[in-house]
């Protein structure tokens, strides 16, 4: 008797262990992907064409509001005109700031994904920037985040894809193409592999203080495997803002 | 975006992203190039660019000292650069983009080596570079 009940209780604890594991969030092959390793923009600038099918699709229109997008424009204008006569108005990496987010999730340099079941951390190398992914927490109300570069993040996920939301960047840290933003600004990620080494994070940015509609853009990137990440401090800034505002380049001559 | 640039401008097109990349650019004259062979007096391995310091003699005996930025230590040293290729005292010939305003300094462009390799600065090849 004894020993029938203690392979019923085994039995019953394998199909618990088994039910959990069918409960957990289901990527395509069954389990979650693993985003881990290091990640350069596809198709990178050595990497020939990109194959349609993993390139990224193209964003949708920006649409700001009336007030924001005067200004906008005329900055665009401004910085247009600034490239042709060899005078670059400065921004925040003439001083060596760092991009933030979204800016970071670009990958201008590499960025590398670091997975747990309670958090997902992505590091870009420029700058050495880091952002962390809570997979266990509420998402706190804007009000109660402190401004910052990086804003607060939690994901879960769905599926294969991970699903990210973002509040809580200064409106200072400018977006794609310096589009700017409120501190209503929402940033909603879908990360997903569209490959077995191409990787697509859909970004949209929800802000109804500045944008008509929500922004949507697709950064790609491409596994590179065994690569490692390299420091990067900005202790050699040559770089300096004249009397004009405009970017000058140090020289030992002078 | 300085640290943003060389290499990755082609990326940076494609992508149509960001701000992050043109301006840079503008400071130097990517048409007019200038071939500079002298000796080096410093060669810093730094963020958020490699920069290349070179006495250069003008042929009547004195000397122009040149400030020859390059791409950062992370764009390089994926093509293949390394921070010792380069030490004081090494003769170097450099072609690069100079400062537009006229100023003792430039943007690498390709760079002979003390011991004859000739290494890029990450641009795309075929001098198609923000031309």
């Amino acid at each position: 008797m004894k020993t029938t009940r203690r392979l019923m209780l085994g039995a019953a604890a394998v199909a618990a262990v088994m039910a959990a594991s069918l409960a957990e969030p289901a990527g395509a092959a069954g389990t979650t992907p693993d985003f881990s390793g290091a990640w350069g923009a596809y198709p990178g600038p050595r990497g020939g064409p990109p194959d349609p099918k993993l390139a990224a699709p193209a964003a949708t229109p920006l649409l700001l509001k009336a007030k924001y997008k005067a200004p906008y424009e005329e900055l665009r204008a401004r910085q247009i005109e600034s490239d042709k006569r060899g005078e670059p108005l400065s921004n925040a990496s003439t001083a060596c700031l760092p991009t933030g987010m979204p800016g970071m999730m670009f990958a201008i340099y590499p960025i590398e994904f670091i997975q747990s079941d309670k958090q997902v951390t992505i590091i870009a190398e420029a700058m050495s920037q880091v952002r962390r992914v809570y997979l266990d927490k509420p998402q706190l109300k804007i009000e109660e985040v402190p401004p910052g570069y990086y804003g607060h993040s939690v994901g879960k996920w769905e599926g294969d894809t991970l699903v990210i939301d973002t509040v809580g960047v200064k409106e200072t840290v400018l977006g794609n193409r310096d589009m700017p933003h409120s501190d209503q600004m929402r940033i909603q990620e879908r990360i997903r592999l569209v490959g077995a080494d191409v990787l697509h994070d859909q970004i949209t940015i929800v802000d109804p203080v500045v944008l008509e509609k929500p922004y949507t853009y697709t950064n790609a990137y491409r596994r590179m495997p065994g690569y490692e990440m390299l420091e990067y401090v900005c202790e050699n800034n040559r770089d300096y803002i004249d009397e004009n505002g405009v970017t000058r380049m140090r020289l030992q001559s002078q | 975006m300085r640290w943003a640039k060389r290499g990755f401008l082609a990326a940076a097109v494609l992508a149509a992203a960001s701000a992050q990349a043109h301006h840079s650019f503008a400071m130097f004259d990517h048409v007019n190039r200038v071939t500079l062979s002298g000796t080096v007096t410093q060669f810093q391995w730094t963020n958020p660019h490699v920069f290349i310091e070179l006495d250069v003699p003008d042929g009547s005996g004195s000397i122009k000292h040149y400030s020859i930025e390059c791409a950062s230590p992370n764009v390089l040293q994926r093509i293949g650069w390394k921070f010792t290729d380069v030490k004081k005292g090494d003769k170097i010939t450099l072609l690069i983009n100079p400062l537009r305003n006229g100023a003792a300094g430039g943007m690498l462009e390709t760079a002979t080596l003390a011991d004859g390799r000739v290494m890029s600065d990450g641009n795309p090849p075929g001098g198609t570079f923000a031309r």
